[in-house]
């Protein structure tokens, strides 16, 4: 069952919580919903659940409008940041519930019920903790068996809200490869919010970016990592090096480093940021050519596969920041207080003066 | 034992006294607060029963017994039996609405609820008066048709259920309000109906509470004296509840009587204090969030 978003609108008071929000989350698809809080990110999450409703627009399942659905029609299920577990049932009754609130002629028989719960608890792996009750669980636990429940009435849309938002690091990192290798075992239709950019371009088939109830940018995590529509996704999604310069008729001048920015073609000597990664950083001891920029190493973090460089730029006294390969740091011999020289190797070149 | 060590256990013991008062105000206070218990809760509660036997078993019984006290108990009963269930379903009713909805006028209901609270009993009967008394408003029309509320049961039942109202509500708003309302939408995506939501996920999160609410509703239905009082027109074996009755006795100088009415308001408040203890710490074990067991992500 495939999601789609039309037009929708959602303000409380006057703060726009949403505006004309426009999604298509294809059938059996992992989609992201990732943005900073306040960007609309879980409003349009419960706006799909149908536990809000939208000022205007419509949400169609399937095809079909949904919009005037009640949540207990719209056959989807929800995973809550804070679990939302029903405290005094034990966790089989927990996942049994979505099967027990059927009416009486659509509702399996006891030894049905039974089997499919012990299926999901085997699912996500917790067949042994049946006959306890939620509080008796760790986060990570509870999550999973929220899952479960969540899965019990076989939905066809799977809505996750900061699923792992209330976890910590390292029992976060484990439950979003299993989710990730859970949906490529069921299929359904998953939409999930997050505030973490690298769950999501980790977990999601697609990342949609949001900002100031808009959507900023759809697309797989590649394309919105590598190709960003605009500097807000550019800086949202990682770390980056800000270059400030001009650009006149597809060419961007940008300190003494010239870039070619055919897009930009039209362009009569407007200003213009230019964006890179730290890992797009090239580091040198010397100035081959006299285009780079030179700056003076603020701190050096050496933890981990690469090495990073706190860098403060000399003319503009601007930080950056920039990866180096461990063999390269050896290779250079830096320390704190050694002038470097910077180049970047992939510019990404937004015209205009972006306030960030 | 090294040097060191004692030298440790003797900054360890300092620290424990530091933390604490000298030995001299500690029993001065517990002394105090004893001394405040007594003389004001226990001394009373040992005279009521003491006075209710000073003319020995029998006497007390007798008063017990008589014909107008049986049916002051069984009036007061009867009101309690009444306006407890109302106040319940009232009290839920308003707890689930103000705390799972928002909507217009809520702080206005919020504050109605209190209302009882904040106004003397006696001014709760007189609103009674004042609406269905010969000369109020809806007086006439009532002798008119010859029904009667005001020195009837009718009377005592309004008044009651009035002045026992925020019971309920009030002691539910705060544990609704702090239970949020996650387990509702999740129970209510899951595929439950309005009715399935109440009876499996709220009524279940907040019996104790509701227990509780419902136990000092009837503390007070029992024990109200102003307001019925006002209502009632003291109609002896017709609209006197116990506490009246216990006013009447006492004005007849029938000391020994009048206390033993009283010792039976004063067991049913024992038990009701009882059972009270029981249920707020019940809720209180089901409101301490159990500290999280170590992570054993076997995945």
């Amino acid at each position: 069952m495939g999601i789609e978003v039309r037009g929708v609108t959602k303000r409380f008071g006057k703060f726009a919580a949403l505006e004309e929000i426009n999604l298509e989350v294809p059938t059996g698809e992992l989609v992201a919903l990732v943005g900073p809080s306040g960007s609309g990110k879980t409003t349009l999450l419960r706006i799909i659940a149908g536990l809000e409703a939208a000022d205007g627009g419509t949400i169609l399942f399937h095809g079909e409008d949904a919009t005037e659905r009640s949540p207990r029609d719209r056959n989807v299920g929800f995973v809550f940041q804070h679990y939302a577990l029903f405290r005094h049932m034990t966790v089989f009754e927990n996942i049994a519930f979505g099967l027990r609130v059927r009416p009486r002629r659509e509702r399996p028989p006891e030894a049905d019920i039974r089997r499919r719960v012990a299926e999901l608890l085997h699912l996500v792996q917790l067949d042994w903790v049946a006959a306890r009750y939620p509080p008796q669980l760790s986060g990570g636990q509870r999550q999973r068996v929220a899952l479960a429940r969540a899965l019990a009435t076989e939905p066809g849309v799977l809505l996750l809200d900061e699923p792992f938002g209330a976890l910590d690091a390292k029992v976060r990192l484990e439950l979003r490869r299993w989710l990730r290798s859970l949906h490529n075992e069921l299929h359904v239709t998953s939409l999930f919010v997050t505030h973490d950019q690298e769950e999501a371009l980790e977990v999601a088939d697609k990342v949609v970016v949001m900002n100031k109830g808009k959507i900023e940018q759809v697309g797989t995590p590649e394309e919105v990592y590598d190709h960003p529509a605009n500097p807000f996704v550019y800086q949202f999604l990682g770390s980056v090096n800000l270059f400030h310069g001009r650009v006149h008729q597809g060419e961007a001048q940008i300190g003494a480093l010239n870039v070619a920015v055919p897009q930009h073609a039209g362009a009569q000597d407007m200003p213009a940021v230019g964006y890179a990664r730290p890992h797009d950083l090239d580091v040198a001891s010397t100035s081959q050519d006299g285009r780079a920029t030179e700056a003076v190493i603020a701190h050096v973090r050496a933890v981990g596969p690469v090495v990073r460089l706190e860098l403060t730029g000399v003319e503009t006294g601007a930080p950056l920041e920039a990866e180096v390969t461990r063999e390269r740091f050896r290779e250079l011999g830096l320390k704190v207080g050694d002038s470097v020289f910077v180049t970047p190797r992939n510019l990404q070149v937004f015209v205009g003066d972006y306030a960030i | 034992m090294s040097q060191e060590t004692i030298l440790r256990s003797a900054q360890v013991t300092d620290a424990r006294f530091a933390r604490s008062d000298p030995p001299v105000a500690r029993w001065l206070l517990i002394a105090l607060a004893l001394l405040f218990v007594g003389v004001f809760l226990v001394l009373p509660l040992v005279a009521v029963f003491a006075a209710g036997l000073a003319k020995g078993v029998g006497a007390y019984w007798a008063a017990i017994s008589d014909p107008d006290a049986w049916s002051a108990i069984k009036l007061t009963l009867l009101a309690a039996a009444i306006a407890v269930p109302l106040n319940t379903v009232f009290g839920v009713a308003a707890a689930w609405a103000v705390t799972k909805f928002d909507f217009r006028g809520k702080q206005l209901l919020i504050t109605l609820i209190d209302l009882p609270f904040a106004v003397s009993p006696v001014i709760s009967g007189l609103i009674f008066v004042l609406l269905f008394g010969s000369r109020g408003i809806f007086g006439p029309w009532l002798i008119a048709h010859s029904i009667r509320i005001l020195f009837a049961l009718p009377g005592i039942i309004l008044a009651t259920t009035f002045v026992t109202f925020p019971f309920v509500a009030r002691t539910l708003i705060p544990l609704m309000q702090a239970q949020g309302m996650e387990e509702e939408e999740a129970a209510m995506v899951l595929g439950a109906n309005g009715w399935q939501i109440f009876r499996r996920v709220t009524l279940p999160n907040i019996k104790w509470g509701l227990l509780y609410g419902i136990i000092l509703c009837n503390a007070r239905a029992m024990g109200e004296f102003g307001a019925v009082s006002v209502v009632s027109g003291h109609i002896r074996g017709l609209t006197n509840t116990m506490s009246l009755h216990v006013e009447i006795l006492y004005n007849e100088y029938q000391f020994a009587g009048a206390f033993a009415v009283a010792s039976l308001l004063v067991l049913l408040a024992l038990v009701t204090l009882v059972v009270k203890c029981v249920a707020e710490w019940q809720q209180q074990r089901l409101m301490t969030v159990v500290d999280e067991p170590a992570d054993e992500e076997g995945t």
